[in-house]
């Protein structure tokens, strides 16, 4: 069911959780985890920031480090409360029974809005089964909202583990042309592949026709799988940067 | 909710209307409690930011023609708290909803029970204000029945209930709405009764209610009407909306009320609590309003960094009496 020691994980959020929520609050929320009452589930889930507040949460260095190694490149920095207490509360789900655990968490992300939807697809990487929420990944691209697309694209592990390699063309993509922080990416470079580099030239020569520029990272990617020299007289044909 | 009517028969092209002047009103800050933003474009939402509107809400309605099944009603209310606000946000405008079965698809009553199922999935999201707006279009029982049910849901979420009145037998349908909402036990206090008239606005005044006015050329109240209500019944528990929506409204009916209330003498106070404060007062009873995350500073939670598009930061502007587009 899952890829990682989800007690050891469970056991450290709570304690990442102790220390930022109340303990009424806690004790709550460790309450919750019935997702087979599906509709108390999905109020929790929902009401979480009444309980929880927003503000960001404070994580020492000992516990980032022990999360990355239960669940390596997994990273909770600057996260608010409510978002951590929701992503919690996914990790306490009953995940034994596979098309009832897939079908509660499938109707959060059908109604979710946007603060909701930064916290399932932040929560991606702790899912069980993870192979089964590749196709999710793959349209939670295709959101045009910012901070929904940061959720998938900043500091999360999933998309290089789970996407084809044409959905991560996407979210590459996507990346460039909505000006995020390429270097967030996790496995920017391991995923890099061919097919990727000759759409990031063909964006380069789009942009450069209309007189835009692309980003430094662009150029670094498609090196990888460019011929010497080409990338060059592209820039002098363009006049790219 | 509108409805269509002849707009020939209004028109007095004779007549120079005086000129909307946005500096009389520059500095002030406006919230429009009841404005359909979905169907409005983003000219509007500049308009508005432009004109001092900092925060909104925008009511569940029907959307011109019935909706035939559940996922559309879902994808409804998921498009108000999700890419609504977002769009808003982008104009540095706080969104807020309420969310409800309006009257009208409440008469499919096949369809209503399937919705009243899905309501509670909605109700408890933040920045959903209150539940709305509900209450009687043709007053039948069906509509009655939903709208009861929704007042029992409304009360056991502690929320606000946004009660749309008829545009036929108003004066009746605005006294069932509020005899029925005493019944449930709703303290009046809780309840905003919307597009309130000269003719309706003593009695849900008098029993508590909140009196929200609604500010639409040729079938609601027009704005100079509005000045001879405040006139009459001062500021306490009186509050105006737009109601703009896909018929001919204007999302600007705020900011023009409360300039045309400044020409003719309306206190600043009083301006101020009709176009702004009273809204928030009633409608933060949900728990729901942060004053603090109006106007341009996103939420603690949002980063925007930059300036771009789809960064959570806003819509950079276009110039548009230029003839070059880049």
């Amino acid at each position: 069911m899952y890829t990682y020691d989800i007690d050891a994980l469970k056991q450290l959020l709570g304690l990442i959780m102790h220390d930022n929520i109340s303990p009424d609050v806690l004790a709550w929320l460790m309450k919750q985890g019935n997702s087979n009452n599906t509709a108390a589930f999905h109020a929790a889930f929902v009401m979480m920031p009444r309980k929880t507040g927003r503000l960001t949460i404070s994580v020492t260095p000992v516990q980032i480090t022990q999360l990355n190694t239960i669940r390596p490149n997994f990273n909770i920095e600057g996260w608010t409360a409510d978002r951590l207490g929701r992503v919690f509360l996914l990790t306490l789900a009953d995940a034994i029974d596979r098309s009832h655990y897939l079908k509660v968490i499938e109707s959060l992300f059908r109604a979710g809005e946007m603060n909701e939807l930064v916290a399932l697809y932040s929560a991606l990487p702790l899912l069980a089964y993870p192979e089964s929420w590749a196709m999710r990944c793959a349209e939670g691209i295709r959101s045009n909202i910012g901070n929904v697309l940061e959720a998938i694209m900043y500091r999360n592990p999933y998309p290089s583990e789970q996407l084809s390699a044409d959905a991560w063309n996407q979210l590459v993509m996507k990346a460039i042309f909505t000006e995020k922080e390429i270097g967030l990416i996790i496995g920017l470079y391991e995923r890099n592949n061919a097919e990727l580099a000759r759409i990031l030239l063909d964006h380069a020569r789009e942009r450069g026709a209309a007189g835009r520029t692309v980003p430094t990272e662009l150029w670094k990617l498609a090196q990888q799988f460019t011929e010497a020299g080409l990338i060059d007289k592209l820039k002098q044909d363009y006049q790219l940067n | 909710m509108c409805c269509s009517r002849s707009v020939e028969n209004e028109y007095h092209p004779e007549v120079v209307p005086e000129l909307f002047d946005i500096s009389a009103i520059k500095g002030m800050k406006f919230f429009d409690p009841h404005v359909h933003m979905t169907s409005r474009t983003t000219d509007d939402y500049q308009a508005m930011a432009d004109a001092g509107v900092v925060a909104l809400i925008e009511p569940a309605f029907w959307l011109g023609q019935p909706r035939t099944g559940l996922d559309s009603f879902r994808d409804y209310y998921s498009s108000l708290i999700g890419w609504e606000r977002f769009r808003s946000s982008q104009f540095g405008i706080k969104h807020y909803c309420t969310i409800g079965l309006n009257s009208r698809e409440a008469n499919n009553e096949a369809l209503a029970e399937q919705v009243m199922e899905i309501l509670p999935l909605f109700i408890y999201k933040e920045g959903v204000v209150g539940v709305g707006e509900i209450g009687f279009d043709d007053q039948t029982a069906a509509e009655e029945k939903y709208y009861r049910l929704q007042l029992d849901l409304a009360k056991e979420a502690g929320l606000p209930v946004q009660v749309h009145t008829p545009h036929r037998d108003k004066k009746r349908g605005t006294q069932r709405s509020m005899d029925i909402a005493v019944e449930h036990g709703l303290n009046p206090y809780s309840v905003i009764v919307d597009h309130n008239n000269e003719e309706t606005v003593k009695e849900v005044l008098d029993r508590g209610f909140w009196a929200a006015f609604t500010i639409y050329p040729f079938t609601k109240m027009g704005n100079q009407r509005m000045v001879e209500i405040v006139k009459q019944y001062g500021s306490e528990r009186i509050m105006i909306n737009s109601a703009a929506d896909w018929g001919i409204s204007d999302p600007l009916a705020v900011p023009k009320t409360a300039a045309l209330m400044q020409q003719q003498g309306i206190s600043t106070g009083d301006i101020e609590r009709v176009t702004y404060r009273n809204a928030i007062t009633a409608f933060a009873q949900s728990g729901q309003i942060d004053e603090t995350e109006f106007s341009s500073t996103i939420d603690q939670s949002t980063k925007f960094a930059g300036n771009s598009i789809l960064r959570g930061g806003q819509q950079p502007r276009i110039d548009k009496s230029s003839i070059i587009i880049s």
